[in-house]
């Protein structure tokens, strides 16, 4: 009996590794959108700190808390560099600036030889368990849920809803930007440093376009009124493809027909609510 | 001991043999399969899965492996997403409880696919992996297509030998595994070989357009021009280069990639000429291969490619392998597979010491006449 559950966990591992990471993807895309900022970014920085990750350990055998302590530090400090010219920017004009950045980075992974080129990092050892992934996920679930309920919250609601509005209400609106552009970059490296370290292999296709609009979807889909949404939407879209095996040939079909249903019926996400404010 | 006891006894002994021994006979081996069958790279993924179900299908209908047990193919799709191939190698091995595993179809799959399997200590054999470095994932990890650096030198030396080749320009995508892997073969032989490279161009595996890099290799007065690329962007630059003025008696030498009819679909008459090498193409001389390309016309409606022989040939040899171990047992698998000897459609094929393929033989030189691939004499 227990070498059948042992089994049946050991089959599903990756899969339930792959919910926690996506899940904190989907918050790291919320941290800009709950303000209203469309950027496409996070795949970038997934990529930064999936390389990071990966090359601190590969070469340098570093012990894996610093590891994940890096691949946070690094895309936060990119995002930080790319934040000035790019928070001047908003709407369609910032996702197109950010899909930039993640071609540009694209291009210098397949042109480093030092990181893997074309080919990849291979044979990254298996480092994230399952306590360390969605241990994290609690902290920073917890993380968001408070800071909705406070200040923060309503000031990101202002600005989402009408930004001069905000400003003449004294937010400082660029500041709050800022932050949450290098929050939401520090989460994306750290999902990236664990995804690299439980599928033993990065390339770097993987973090252009497509990636970041598959973590666009994670939040979309599952709403972006509170934190809960970005991570049920991730647990359905990376669950989803996996769940539906049995249909072999079609079970894409199925996937997008899901999809499909769940934004025309539910246009505001699965999770369409709003979490109560304490205080007046 | 009265009449009835003994017959009682006859009875139920060979009842129990009966049932044992159908228990035996009826019991398929389970070898799970991870292929592209959606996505992008659906194409190979399908006709790789088109030449295992051919393979086995005759095997079963000969008997199958291990005296009388068929062979069942379980597929899971892995849609060119590495985290897709991880998951679909833990449900094959966890929840379907196969004895090897087939595949995956991209090296990338393979690079996180592969540790899987080893880590269970499954044997799992890509049938169409060509990057470096694949079996080094570990010792039960095999592969049974040709590295490009296998393939590329035979094919560069024979140019050489035919067109008196000296001085090449080198063009390659630099944006994709395979292709990059390509171009360090073919630098590495012309080197080797003693040819000049007179430039080095690259350009991305989504372009269409190279006139600038074929006017400047036009203007260099090159013997051939050296291409690792896919088929798609291959077959548009071949077409450019003629449309530019590049002349025919310039050959152009391609990569695995070029090994397609894509190429004369796509360039037309501007194919012609073109020189590919590979360890297998469908003209191939042989009954086996004849027989191979008559079966797969018939239950398919269309033609094999080059993945479809690999896929074939490499369930020959894990059901030959099957019958060395004596049972299904992944330990005992591994080690038969190590003494593979088979005599197939790629020509002589054993295993080396990295569990590669051990020689380039079955390499054949084709080049493209008419729109269809001839060996080059």
């Amino acid at each position: 009996m227990m070498a059948t559950l042992d089994d049946l966990l050991w089959s599903y591992q990756s899969l339930i590794y792959g919910l926690g990471t996506n899940a904190i993807l989907g918050l790291s895309m919320y941290a800009v959108l709950q303000l209203g900022q469309l950027s496409l970014g996070q795949a970038a920085f997934m990529g930064i700190g999936a390389y990071t990750g990966a090359l601190l350990t590969l070469r340098l055998g570093l012990p894996f808390p610093l590891v994940l302590a890096a691949a946070a530090m690094v895309p936060a400090l990119a995002a930080l560099v790319i934040g000035g010219p790019t928070m001047k920017l908003s709407g369609v004009h910032l996702a197109i600036a950010t899909i930039g950045l993640g071609e540009v980075l694209r291009v210098a992974y397949i042109n480093t030889d030092a990181m893997g080129g074309a080919l990849g990092l291979s044979g990254i050892p298996e480092k994230s368990t399952f306590a360390i992934i969605f241990g994290l996920l609690a902290v920073i679930l917890a993380g968001f849920i408070l800071a909705s309920r406070s200040k923060i919250g309503r000031a990101c609601e202002a600005i989402r809803e009408d930004e001069a509005a905000a400003r003449v209400m004294g937010i400082d609106v660029s500041a709050y930007k800022m932050t949450a552009l290098v929050i939401s970059a520090a989460l994306a490296g750290l999902a990236g440093a664990l995804n690299a370290h439980f599928s033993s292999f990065i390339g770097p296709n993987e973090f252009a376009f497509e990636a970041a609009v598959s973590i666009l979807s994670f939040a979309i889909l599952g709403g972006v009124t509170t934190p809960f949404g970005p991570v049920l939407g991730a647990f359905v879209l990376t669950a989803l493809p996996e769940l539906l095996r049995p249909f072999h040939d079609f079970r894409l079909v199925f996937n997008g027909l899901i999809i499909v249903l769940v934004v025309i019926f539910l246009p505001r996400g699965i999770l369409g609510f709003r979490i109560r404010r304490t205080g007046g | 001991m009265n009449r009835r006891t003994v017959l009682a006894a006859a009875a139920v002994f060979s009842a129990t043999a009966a049932l044992s021994g159908l228990a035996v006979a009826a019991e398929p081996v389970k070898v799970g399969a991870i292929e592209c069958l959606t996505g992008p790279a659906a194409k190979y993924g399908t006709m790789i899965k088109a030449g295992f179900d051919l393979a086995a299908e005759e095997i079963n209908a000969k008997g199958g492996i291990l005296k009388g047990r068929t062979i069942e193919l379980i597929y899971e799709d892995s849609a060119a997403q590495k985290e897709q191939a991880i998951n679909a190698a833990k449900k094959l091995i966890g929840r379907d409880h196969v004895v090897a595993l087939l595949g995956p179809t991209l090296s990338n799959e393979m690079f996180a696919a592969g540790p899987v399997a080893n880590e269970r200590g499954l044997p799992i054999i890509g049938t169409s992996n060509t990057a470096k470095g694949i079996t080094d994932i570990g010792e039960f990890v095999f592969r049974t297509s040709l590295p490009e650096s296998d393939v590329l030198p035979v094919t560069l030396k024979k140019a050489q030998a035919k067109f008196g080749i000296k001085k090449v320009a080198l063009l390659y995508s630099n944006d994709d595994a395979f292709t990059k892997s390509g171009f360090d073969v073919f630098k590495e032989t012309l080197e080797k070989l003693g040819i000049e490279i007179a430039t080095i161009e690259t350009f991305s595996v989504k372009d269409t357009d190279f006139s600038p890099q074929l006017t400047k290799i036009k203007s260099l007065n090159v013997d051939a021009l050296v291409v690792s690329a896919l088929a798609e962007a291959g077959g548009g630059l071949v077409l450019q280069a003629r449309q530019l003025g590049i002349p025919k008696t310039v050959p152009i030498i391609g990569g695995n990639g070029f090994n397609s009819p894509k190429i004369a679909e796509i360039a037309g008459d501007s194919a012609d000429g073109v020189i590919i090498g590979s360890p297998w193409f469908i003209a191939k001389e042989g009954a086996q291969n004849k027989n191979f390309v008559e079966s797969f016309r018939k239950k398919y409606n269309m033609d094999p490619d080059q993945f479809a022989a690999q896929a074939y040939d490499t369930m020959y040899i894990l059901a030959a392998a099957f019958d060395r171990a004596g049972e299904a047992d992944s330990k005992k698998l591994r080690d038969a597979l190590t003494k593979t000897d088979n005599n197939g459609l790629l020509g002589p094929f054993k295993f080396g010491a990295d569990r590669s393929p051990a020689t380039a033989e079955g390499v054949v030189v084709t080049t493209i006449k008419g729109g269809k691939f001839t060996l080059l004499q």
